[in-house]
């Protein structure tokens, strides 16, 4: 198996997690510092085997890109649901949850190239579950803030 | 034994309450639902109900969780059968088959026969989950402090080799997710840990359910906006009467019987799931036929044997999830995740006085679920197949909103709805490089249970750890955990050699792999 050079990346943010949760520990009391450790240092462990599995991959099969593990990737398409999402959380939180859903459902359904019809059926089908099912069910009690 | 009886009989009485049969019909549906359209998964389904099941009685609520996992292992074979693609991976094996009846005109014989099959199969191994549940149960009266570290270390060396390409990836994925448990109080002390600047809202940990919603649902959300958004195939229509002859239910019968033993044994065993069952059920189910040539033209034995298989993995699966704490995969592993949430430990516990009632109406209600699944899956397989269909483009709003409205119902604090997010990129990125979203689900379920038990075995032993290898349950448990690092890579060899000799048989060509999340 060649070694992806996604991969690097991957024994990178594992170091980094390792170094800033060991750097955390050191400003624990010294009882508490025990299990956090170990767990620390068995994840250094795993993540320096592992780089050198991919050392040992790239000498005996060489290397690849990595990029194959995003082939098709929708770069347009995936950052802007992802953006609609996280702005859609904000909104729930400091506006409301039903007109920021409605909102969205809307904006991303058209994004997504859905016919006007079904954006409809299916931004009102989906809040009427919800309504049904949170809020009359279980009188889940929704974000209400400036809007509805 | 005759007070057990008792209990197993209220438990049906229980069970057969109307908002318990309600919740089972409802349960039973959306797990169909989430099952058979392609874009969706059964740990997805049961993660996203999770919040829904919070005001729900005990019993209740594991009900509902119960019937989604069974709903959603049959689902996937609906559409497996009439487009050629499997709504979840445990169906992979019946599109081999039940495409080829479909494209003779026998989607109604091969859609019975995927009912049929998945009820005998999930309702037979409701007998396993009677019988060897309490008695696995029972040997957890001799664990101490010690023995429950171990457990759950031997819980996590399990999980983390599952449906990964790399057993030091599944590994890392594991330590990592033990890391994130560490977050809040020291379960000793008291000390807070690792809480971002001293934020309040970590001092308990992670929210689970929310990190769950997240690794599972969201990131599925981001999953599917990466990918152009193509039609999914016109479900074929079903033109033949539902049905089997009596010849024919008679030549399936030994096939079910069969599969249902593997089934229940690749359940039981941690690590192996449903879609290693479905291709040992077909692959078995040919091996015996009588009728070898109709194998790969469409069988009725082939789908029989790998429907029944991997439903037959839903009850042997619950055995050691619910006695060990052990779940062997991560529909599983968050069935777990709602058991501990609703106060229930599994063990010993699970059986006492106290909450025998709540597991046996559990299992009642496991066994009762088979028979709606039989029949909603008889009335309902022609519009399901219809939903199957529904596009990823309305998929993906309306998941992201199931996942927020989800998460925010838990607890009422936007936070969880910030953490469900970060895990669901977190989920997505993981998925994307192979490393092991289940690892870290049963880390953060399982660490803080290990941790308690290592802090108070030291104690008992004045911080000597001789004292997690002082007895002989330590040392079998011990060895375990070797067994269970090792077990991926023969788990992985099996899987490998039933799809090559599964795929042989395909004459529809093989399924892409994208569509078998």
């Amino acid at each position: 198996m060649k070694m992806k050079y996604t991969d690097v990346g991957i024994v990178a943010v594992f170091y980094v997690i390792c170094g800033l949760f060991f750097a955390e520990t050191l400003k624990l009391p010294v009882e508490s510092q025990t299990y956090p450790k170990f767990i620390v240092i068995i994840l250094f462990g795993l993540t320096t085997l592992y780089l050198i599995q991919m050392i040992m991959n790239a000498v005996r099969y060489g290397t690849e890109s990595g990029k194959e593990d995003f082939k098709g990737f929708q770069a347009k398409q995936f950052f802007v649901c992802l953006v609609l999402a996280f702005v859609y959380i904000l909104a729930v939180i400091y506006i409301g949850f039903y007109v920021s859903t409605a909102v969205f459902l809307v904006a991303a359904l058209f994004f997504l190239k859905v016919k006007p019809l079904y954006i409809a059926i299916a931004t009102v089908a989906l809040l009427l579950l919800i309504y049904g099912a949170f809020t009359l069910f279980l009188r889940v009690q929704l974000p209400n803030n400036i809007l509805f | 034994m005759l007070s057990t009886l008792s209990v197993m009989g209220q438990g049906f009485l229980h069970a057969m309450s109307p908002i318990n049969l309600i919740m089972m019909i409802a349960g039973v549906a959306m797990g169909i639902i989430v099952g058979c359209m392609p874009g969706l998964s059964a740990a997805m389904g049961v993660a996203l109900m999770l919040p829904l099941t919070f005001t729900m009685q005990q019993d209740t609520a594991l009900i509902v969780l119960g019937a989604i996992y069974c709903g959603a292992i049959f689902g996937g074979s609906i559409s497996a059968i009439l487009i050629h693609t499997p709504g979840t991976p445990a169906s992979a094996a019946t599109a081999i088959e039940g495409y080829q009846m479909t494209k003779r005109g026998q989607a109604g014989k091969a859609l019975f026969t995927a009912c049929y099959a998945s009820f005998w199969g999930g309702l037979l191994s409701c007998i396993s989950l009677y019988f060897f549940a309490p008695l696995l149960a029972e040997l957890t009266l001799k664990f101490q402090s010690a023995e429950y570290f171990w457990l759950s270390i031997f819980g996590l060396t399990i999980i983390a080799g599952v449906a990964g390409k790399s057993l030091l990836k599944g590994l890392m994925s594991g330590a990592l997710g033990l890391l994130l448990s560490t977050i809040g109080s020291d379960p000793g002390s008291g000390m807070p840990r690792f809480m971002l600047g001293g934020n309040s809202y970590f001092y308990d940990g992670i929210n689970v359910t929310c990190a769950l919603i997240g690794l599972f649902s969201m990131s599925q959300v981001f999953m599917l906006a990466e990918k152009k958004i193509t039609e999914r195939a016109q479900a074929s229509k079903v033109t033949d009467k539902m049905s089997l002859t009596r010849e024919e239910r008679k030549t399936i019968r030994p096939t079910i019987i069969r599969s249902w033993i593997i089934g229940n044994l690749i359940g039981i065993l941690p690590g192996a799931g449903a879609s290693i069952a479905c291709f040992l059920g077909y692959n078995t189910s040919k091996q015996f036929s009588k009728h070898k040539e109709q194998f790969g033209k469409g069988s009725i034995e082939g789908v029989a044997g790998s429907e029944a298989a991997n439903n037959a993995v839903t009850g042997g699966s619950l055995i050691p999830t619910l006695t060990l704490g052990i779940p062997g995969e991560s529909v599983t592993a968050i069935l777990m995740g709602g058991l501990i949430m609703k106060g229930l430990q599994p063990g010993r516990m699970l059986f006492n006085e106290e909450n025998a009632l709540v597991t046996y109406t559990f299992f009642a209600g496991f066994v009762l679920v088979q028979f709606f699944m039989l029949g909603i899956g008889l009335l309902g397989s022609r519009g399901f197949a219809q939903i199957s269909r529904l596009s990823d483009a309305i998929l993906i709003p309306c998941v992201t909103v199931l996942c927020v409205v989800g998460s925010y119902a838990i607890n009422k604090l936007p936070e969880d709805v910030l953490v469900m997010f970060v895990f669901g990129i977190i989920g997505y990125l993981m998925r994307k490089l192979d490393l092991n979203t289940a690892a870290i689900v049963l880390a953060l379920i399982l660490g803080p249970i290990g941790e308690k038990n290592l802090q108070n075995a030291l104690i008992i032993s004045d911080g000597s750890p001789k004292i997690l290898f002082s007895s002989v349950i330590c040392w079998v448990l011990i060895v375990l955990c070797v067994v269970g690092i090792l077990s991926p890579l023969f788990m992985n060899k099996l899987e490998k050699k039933a799809e090559k000799e599964a795929e042989t048989e395909d004459p529809n060509g093989p399924i892409e792999e994208e569509d078998l999340v």
